[in-house]
Order: structure tokens, then C-alpha cells, then sequence
């Protein structure tokens, strides 16, 4: 596996990464994946097989909403938009996250 | 909840969600394949989309399943508590579920013909009540009406006897079999052309219950020749196996309407049935045609009718025409007469089914404070309250659908044999269906809501650190909701018990009343003719040797011949106008002289009819109408206008009872000419010796005659059995209750008494009194079960009174059922905290401060 490939989402954050690439701002799936792609320089690239289930967990657990609209060449696509508690599970998500990487990286860094 | 309300959501429109997820993952495919990726990089589109669709489904349905088997094991730990719910519970749903097959089996079910949802029964509605249609009508109907694709006509209830033995008749139009779709197992139906009223056919179809009993299941049947009734038949063809009629009772032998006269020639009657425009009583059905509703078909048939009554010079009936579906409960009269009863009887098994639940609810509740530290130890790691409800739920609805289960068992084998002893010359099938199922999962879900939901909202409402600390007992809220569903057990006995006491006191009352006869001392003798050369002149030649032959015997007691004996299921009624009154409908009867005699009736005035009366025109009154038109002077000698002409009244007669129980009917007594049907022989005596002389004297003058005795008070008990029926099923009802309810309330003493065991022990350290502590512990519960007792005897009252409107010889007001009723539930009580108030009083202090 060469340094340049991309590498497996952790598990658990793709919910994360998603909630995080909606918060921008109303976007559909195939935008999701390539924002995802674009923020992380290429390194997150995520497939349909985990993205999709992805995202109608966050439908089911009312994070997001979806509606159908005109993509950026005329076709009609499905965008999701962030809901309020989606936001605040957000928020509540990252900061566990983050936490939880300190928390990794002091143990990592220790001598 | 809302993630349920969002599943619950998706589901409804799964097909759109489907449609949606396909077409978004399309779209990212498009926008991929632009961006110059392979299909390889892409993936399998197919398992992707499978797997979004999963999220919605999935997870659900896993944790449901370790729901069901986490309640299994609780379950099966908690065997006592198991048992004993499934017992109040699985005999309430059975109730239900029997009641509701037998009334599925006798009024829901349509008939067994093809495409049942098209055919109907058609009803004449006219101010005066309903009636069905004469064949004269039908005909014309079937051959000018466009609205059906078929019409047939059908008389039930006919007999005749096969190989000595007595089989049901059916007689038919020629389509009948045609229109309804009736499958045949051997042969074929009827052929229009057999069934021409100038030109009967001697034809037959014979049933398959029939083909198999009496005849081996011939395989050359077809074509057999039959005596029914001496009258020769050919068979022409066996119905299939699952055609049992369109009516309830036997149908063993289909026969063409028009053969009606062959089988019984001498009845001049058959050819007016027959023939004449103004006939009624033959019902009819028709199957309708593709596109045509019941109200077109129903406007039609009404037109028909004013055409055919002008055409036949009969004045307009303005009669108005309701077609109704196939099931017994569809016809009009029926379902005024059977919907009340049937209210009652489910008011009375729901209120059981209640009891069952309120008993349950209870106990879960005490289980559900006895695991109090379990959910509190689920809801601190983080076990949403939500998640542990549904978990109380799951077991709930698995102890529902346990009750069920043995619901279903019972309506297996209890439906069939209430129907074999009350129904015994009726054919019902009384094994549950897909009805019966989809109406007990019914019930369990909402007995499950009913007794599971509020427990456990109420198990999973205390804090976390309250649930937690031991012993510490905060009981406040859920003793209330124990106390008031104590209180709903106790009210519902109540009710039931009191309701059952009032309906018993009713029958008692109804078995003492003197209905004006004697009804110990007197024998009925039916005559059994045969029918092939009865009806019509000989009829009236044998009631007039019969009444010549009693007359000639001075040394038999008392006796008479009569057309309609007492407490018959039959009423006869003829017009009636007395002087200065419009003209009236009332009963009838005719009767030899020594009737009045032989029966124990008293005349109050003139004479009683002698051999020479029979044919003139001359009536005896009773009491009753001299009260009512003659101001109570006896009329004897003069004239009225009676059953179409003036007669003389020559006796005033006793009242009785003997149309209907609840009060005194006016009778008109005409003398007796066998023109009206086979008379009926009365004997004030019930040695065998004497009914036998009777007996072989009819022999003598028809040999072929078969005599049948039945005393009067067998016939006096079966026009009581229905009170008697419905007091011993709600005395059933009201002792099921209570013991169900004893069950309860012993439960839940117990329940006090084994959760307050610590504070009882340091009552009893400091020196508390056996009669103390009972009092400490069963006392609130006790203040349930008065203030349950109140309430249930309050609405016990007011339905009473709703019953006393509705049934004659009701009293509202039944102080002797009443105080049985606070008696037998007192005892119960008493029994139930025995034990319990016991064992609170054998507490050792010592072993009970060192509890837990």
C-alpha cells in the first residue's frame, strides 16, 4: 500500500465527516464524498456502499433532512441539509472526538 | 420515539424510499462515471443499496428479537407469576374468542357459494314488517330483470321422510344451483326446464353428507330412484362436500319449487304458493350483474314489483326492497332481533377480558417494583427509558400472545359444543377461520396495551438514584394505581355478579308465574302424517273422527284437540274488529269444546264449543278482550266482525299466557276443522296408560299415523331454556370473575405483605399487635376493594335498570341479589388476605431487619 493511496475511514466518524461536510451548507451524496475527498487532500475517499447506509442512518436518526433539487448540471438530485439536532449531535460528536485523539496521541507520544 | 415515528414513516412509503435511494445512487454513479472513474472502482451498486436499506429495517428487528427472548427467560424465571396470568388472561381471550366464533359461525359467515361478495337476499320492507316475495313475483322478477345475472328463489324448512327417516328439504328455483355456483361432486344441478309450475319434474339433488350417510357414497348414484315421503325421485346430481346449504338448518335434499305439488298432491294450498299473484314467505337471491350496485338492483326490483301487482290488478304496496348480503346477520329482521343479545353478551366478555387485564396489569406492577433495582441498573448504563418500556412491552405482548394461543385452543372445542346442545337441529361450523384469528390478535395487542402500557411507564418513571438505593420504598404513586386497579377488579365482579343475580331472579319469577294453564298434569300428542295425503279434505275428515272418537270415550280424563298448543313456538293471528275499534291483529286459535277442560282453563261465561260448532261461525272470547272492548260485561250472544265475517261470541274463557310469557295476550278461540293444519291432541293426564289408549285410537283411524307425547312442562321448560341459558352463562361470567379477581387481590396482599416485610419487623420489635399490623397492611387496600364495591354496585343499579326497560319481568332493584352478592365477594376477600395477613403476622423481627 503506497503512501499516496487513500486510507479506510475510521470507524465510527464517517457520521462525523458527513454531519461535518453538510454543516457547509445543502449538499447531495456524490457532493458529500467529494468534499470529504477535497478537505482531507485526497486521502478519505468514500465508496456508495458505506456512504449511503451512512446517510439514511442520519435520515433515520433525523440529523438530516433530504429534498430533491437541480444539481449543478440540471439533473435532479437529492440534497441533505443539517437539522438542529443534527448540529448539536454534532458538536457533542466532535468534542468526544477530540478528546478521544488527544487522549491517543498523548499515549502515542509518550516515550 | 420520533426515530419509531420516522421507521414507522419509511415503511408506509418503503416503495418511494426505494424508488428515491435508487435513483440518488444513479445520480452518483452519472456523476462518477463524468469524472472519468470505471465501473470496476465503482462497486456493486446492487449490495450498497441493500445495505442502505437495511438501516431502516435491521437493527430494529435484531434488538425486537433479543427483546422476545430476554422476556422468554425473564418468563420462564418467573414461573408463578407466568402461570398465573396466563390463566386469568388465556380464559378471558378464550371467552372472547368463543363468543366471537359462534357468532362469526351463525351471523357472519356468508354462504358457501362462489363469489359470495356478488350475491344477495332480497327483502320486501312494508310499513307493517318485512316479508319475502311470492313465486308468482320471482318468476316474473327472474325473467324481466336486467340488474342480476341470476335470481333464484328458495323455501327452507320442509321435512320428509327417506328410509323411514325424517331428511330436510330444500326446494329451489331451476337456476338455483347455476346462479350461486355450487359445485357438484357427482352429476349436475337442475335444468331450468325442471322446474315449470304447470310442469313439476320428479327430480332431486341430495347432499354430500346425505350421499355418504344413506346411500355408501354410490358412485352410480346419478340417476338412482328415491322414495322421499313415498313420492318417487331421480337423483341427478351430489353437491360437493363444502356446499352446506343457504340456511343453517340440515339441507339434505334440494327439489325443483314446481315439484312441490308431487310431493304433496292433496294440499290445494301448493298450487296458490305456486301461482298466486299475492303470495309472500319464499326468499329470494340473485346474483347481480357486473357493474350493478345493490341500490340499482334494488330500485329495479321495486319497479318490478308495482309493475307485476298492476298487471295482476293488485292495489299498489308502496313496499320498498333492501338487498342485503348472505350472512344470516345481513337480513334485516334478523339483525334487529340478534344485535341487542349480542352487545350484552360481549359487554359481559369484555368486561371479563377487562377484569383479566386490570388482574395482570397488577401483578406486573408489583413485579415491576420488585425490579425496580434491574431497570435502574439498565437506565444508569445508558438504557434509554424508551428502550426499557418497549423491553416491558415485548413481554407483554409475548404473554398476550401465550394467552392467545390457548384462547384459540379453547375456541377449538368449546364453540362447537355450546352450538351441538343449543343448536340441535342446526348446522353451524363453529371452527375458527381467518376471522377469528385476525379478531383474537385483536384482542391480545389490546389486552397487552391495556394491562402492559401503564406499568411499565410507571416501572421505569423513578429516578435512577432513587430506584437505587435499596429498601428505601417510595410507594406513593404506585400503590394508587394499584389501589384503583384493585377497585376496577372488584366493580367489574360486582357488576357481573349483580347483573347475573338479576337475571336469575328474573327466571325464577318466570318459572312461578301461572300462565293460565296447568302446565304439570297435561300431555301434547302430535300426529306425524303423511304428507303425500294429508293437507286439504283429509285432514278435516280425520279432525272430525278424532273429535267423534274422544267424544265417544267418558272414562279418559279431560280432553281436547287443538290447532296451537301452549308455549308452541307458533302464533297464529287473524283480524279482529270489536264494536266501536278499528280493526285490529290478534292472536288466534282454534279448539275442539273439551279443550278448555283438558288444558285446566276455566269458562267464566256461555258454553264451550259442542261437535256441531266445528264450521259455524261462532267464537269464544277471553277475559281479557272483555275488559278491554266490553267494559268486563260478558258478551255472550253477541255479534263481531272476526277473521273476515260476523260471528257469535258463545263463552267467555280464563286468560293465559301462552304467547308470550311477559303478560297477558288477548286469545280468539274459533272452533277447530283441521283446515288449518293437523290438529293436536291435549290430555290432562300423563300415565303412559292413558296416552297409549289416546295413541292407538289415532292408529285406528290412520295407521300410518305416528304419535309423538310430550308433556306440557317439557314444552313450558323449552320456551324458558333462553332465560334459563342466560342466567346460568352470566351466574358462569360473574363466578369466573370473581375468581379471577380472588386470584388478584390475594396476589397483591401477598405482594404488601412481602415488600413491607422490614418495616412490619421493626413494628413488631417495638412491640406491635398481630391486629395491628393486618390492619397497617391490608387497610389501604382494604378502603380499594369498599370504594370498588360502591362503584360496581352503583353501575350494577344503573344497568339493572337498563335491563328491567329492555326485558319484560326485570326488576332494576334486587335486594336479595344484592346482598348476595356483598356476602360472596366479603368471603372472598376474607379468603384472599388470609394467607397474606398471616404471614405478616409470623414475621420474625429478627431475620427481617437483617433482609437484604
Amino acid at each position: 500500500m503506497g503512501r499516496n493511496e487513500s486510507l479506510e475511514i475510521l470507524p465510527g466518524t464517517l457520521d462525523l465527516l458527513i454531519l461535518k461536510a453538510v454543516a457547509r451548507g445543502r449538499m447531495h451524496g456524490y457532493g458529500v464524498a467529494q468534499t470529504l475527498k477535497t478537505l482531507s487532500e485526497d486521502v478519505l475517499e468514500v465508496g456508495e456502499s458505506s456512504l449511503y447506509p451512512a446517510l439514511q442512518r442520519l435520515l433515520l436518526n433525523g440529523w438530516v433532512t433530504a429534498e430533491w433539487g437541480a444539481s449543478e448540471n440540471n439533473r435532479r438530485a437529492r440534497y441533505y441539509t443539517l437539522t438542529a439536532a443534527g448540529r448539536k449531535h454534532l458538536n457533542a460528536e466532535r468534542a468526544d472526538f477530540e478528546r478521544m485523539v488527544g487522549a491517543i496521541q498523548r499515549v502515542l507520544e509518550s516515550a | 420515539m420520533s426515530t419509531i415515528w420516522r421507521r414507522f414513516e419509511y415503511w408506509l412509503h418503503r416503495d418511494r424510499a426505494d424508488a428515491e435511494l435508487a435513483e440518488e445512487m444513479e445520480f452518483h454513479r452519472a456523476m462518477l462515471a463524468a469524472g472519468g472513474a470505471s465501473a470496476a472502482a465503482m462497486g456493486n451498486t446492487t449490495l450498497a443499496r441493500e445495505q442502505a436499506r437495511a438501516v431502516w429495517i435491521w437493527p430494529w428487528l435484531e434488538s425486537v428479537w433479543q427483546d422476545a427472548v430476554y422476556a422468554l427467560r425473564v418468563m420462564r424465571r418467573d414461573k408463578a407469576f407466568t402461570l398465573t396470568a396466563l390463566a386469568a388472561l388465556g380464559l378471558a381471550i378464550g371467552l372472547n374468542t368463543s363468543l366471537f366464533t359462534i357468532f362469526n359461525a351463525i351471523a357472519l359467515r356468508p354462504w358457501p357459494v362462489r363469489d359470495p361478495a356478488h350475491v344477495v337476499t332480497a327483502h320486501r320492507l312494508m310499513r307493517e314488517g318485512g316479508a319475502a316475495f311470492g313465486i308468482a313475483e320471482y318468476r316474473y322478477f327472474a325473467s324481466h330483470s336486467r340488474a342480476f345475472s341470476g335470481l333464484t328463489a328458495i323455501r327452507n324448512g320442509d321435512e320428509a321422510r327417506l328410509f323411514g327417516r325424517a331428511v330436510g328439504i330444500t326446494y329451489v328455483s331451476g337456476n338455483y344451483f347455476r346462479v350461486l355456483g355450487v359445485g357438484m361432486e357427482r352429476g349436475r344441478g337442475f335444468l331450468g326446464e325442471e322446474d315449470r309450475s304447470g310442469a313439476p319434474e320428479g327430480v332431486a339433488v341430495i347432499s354430500h353428507d346425505l350421499w355418504q350417510e344413506r346411500f355408501g357414497g354410490d358412485p352410480e348414484i346419478v340417476g338412482r330412484r328415491i322414495r322421499l315421503d313415498e313420492i318417487p325421485l331421480t337423483i341427478v346430481g351430489v353437491t360437493s362436500a363444502e356446499f352446506t346449504g343457504t340456511n343453517p338448518l340440515r339441507n339434505d335434499v334440494w327439489v325443483p319449487l314446481a315439484a312441490r305439488k308431487l310431493m304433496r298432491p292433496n294440499d290445494p294450498s301448493v298450487e296458490t304458493w305456486l301461482s298466486g299473484p299475492d303470495q309472500c314467505c319464499t326468499p329470494m337471491a340473485g346474483r347481480l350483474a357486473p357493474g350493478v350496485t345493490r341500490q340499482q338492483a334494488a330500485a329495479e326490483l321495486e319497479l318490478l314489483l308495482e309493475q307485476f301487482r298492476k298487471a295482476n290488478g293488485l292495489s299498489a304496496q308502496q313496499a320498498r326492497v333492501q338487498l342485503a348480503g348472505t350472512a344470516w346477520i345481513d337480513s334485516p329482521r334478523k339483525k334487529k332481533q340478534v344485535v341487542p343479545t349480542m352487545i350484552l353478551l360481549f359487554l359481559a366478555v369484555t368486561l371479563v377480558l377487562l377484569l383479566a387485564c386490570a388482574n395482570v396489569g397488577n401483578l406486573l406492577l408489583a413485579r415491576a417494583a420488585a425490579r425496580r433495582r434491574e431497570i435502574a441498573v439498565r437506565l444508569s448504563l445508558g438504557g434509554g427509558r424508551l428502550r426499557i418500556v418497549r423491553q416491558l412491552l415485548v413481554e407483554s405482548m409475548l404473554l398476550a400472545l401465550a394467552a392467545s394461543v390457548l384462547g384459540l385452543a379453547m375456541a377449538m372445542v368449546v364453540p362447537a359444543a355450546v352450538l351441538r346442545k343449543l343448536a340441535e337441529g342446526e348446522v353451524f361450523h363453529a371452527v375458527p377461520d381467518f376471522n377469528v384469528l385476525a379478531y383474537t390478535v385483536a384482542v391480545a395487542v389490546l389486552s397487552c396495551l391495556a394491562f402492559g402500557l401503564a406499568p411499565a411507564l410507571h416501572g421505569t418513571r423513578a429516578g435512577i438514584s432513587a430506584a437505587l438505593k435499596s429498601g428505601a420504598e417510595t410507594m406513593g404513586g404506585r400503590l394508587r394505581l394499584r389501589s384503583v386497579l384493585l377497585a376496577l377488579q372488584v366493580a367489574i365482579s360486582v357488576i357481573l355478579l349483580v347483573s347475573a343475580g338479576v337475571l336469575v331472579r328474573a327466571m325464577q319469577r318466570a318459572q312461578s308465574i301461572d300462565p293460565g294453564v296447568d302446565v304439570r298434569r297435561v300431555t301434547v300428542l302430535s300426529l306425524d302424517l303423511p304428507a303425500s295425503e294429508y293437507a286439504g279434505p283429509r285432514t278435516r275428515a280425520l279432525t272430525r273422527d278424532l273429535q267423534a272418537a274422544l267424544d265417544q270415550a267418558p272414562d279418559l280424563p279431560a280432553r281436547g284437540l287443538v290447532l296451537n298448543p301452549p308455549f308452541a313456538n307458533a302464533t297464529y293471528l287473524t283480524s279482529f274488529r270489536p264494536a266501536g275499534s278499528r280493526m285490529l291483529t290478534i292472536f288466534s286459535n282454534e279448539v275442539s269444546g273439551g279443550y278448555f277442560a283438558a288444558v285446566g282453563m276455566r269458562l267464566v261465561a256461555g258454553r264451550v264449543f259442542t261437535t256441531e260448532d266445528s264450521g259455524r261461525d261462532v267464537i269464544i272470547v277471553d277475559e281479557e278482550a272483555v275488559r278491554r272492548w266490553w267494559k268486563g260485561q260478558y258478551p255472550v250472544g253477541q255479534d263481531v266482525f272476526a277473521n273476515g265475517k260476523m260471528r257469535r261470541i258463545v263463552g267467555v274463557a280464563s286468560d293465559t299466557y301462552a304467547n308470550d310469557l311477559s303478560s297477558v295476550e288477548t286469545v280468539l278461540y274459533f272452533p277447530i276443522t283441521g283446515g288449518s293444519g293437523t290438529p293436536r291432541l291435549v290430555v290432562r293426564d300423563r300415565r303412559a296408560a292413558t296416552l297409549g289408549r289416546v295413541a292407538a285410537m289415532v292408529k285406528q283411524l290412520e295407521p300410518r299415523a305416528q304419535v309423538r307425547a310430550e308433556a306440557l312442562s317439557a314444552i313450558f321448560a323449552q320456551r324458558l331454556e333462553p332465560a334459563v341459558r342466560g342466567a346460568e352463562f352470566a351466574g358462569f361470567l360473574g363466578l369466573l370473575a370473581l375468581a379471577i379477581a380472588s386470584i388478584g387481590m390475594s396476589g397483591v396482599f401477598m405482594y404488601v405483605v412481602g415488600q413491607r416485610t422490614r418495616e412490619i419487623g421493626v413494628r413488631m420489635a417495638l412491640g406491635a399487635r398481630p391486629a395491628q399490623i393486618v390492619r397497617l397492611v391490608l387497610g389501604s387496600t382494604l378502603r380499594a376493594l369498599v370504594g370498588g364495591l360502591a362503584a360496581g354496585a352503583a353501575i350494577a343499579a344503573g344497568i339493572s335498570a337498563v335491563l328491567a326497560h329492555a326485558l319484560p319481568g326485570i326488576h332494576a332493584v334486587e335486594p336479595l341479589a344484592l346482598c348476595a352478592v356483598v356476602l360472596l365477594l366479603s368471603v372472598a376477600v376474607g379468603l384472599a388476605s388470609a394467607v397474606p395477613a398471616r404471614r405478616a403476622t409470623r414475621v420474625d423481627p429478627v431475620r427481617a431487619l437483617r433482609w437484604e
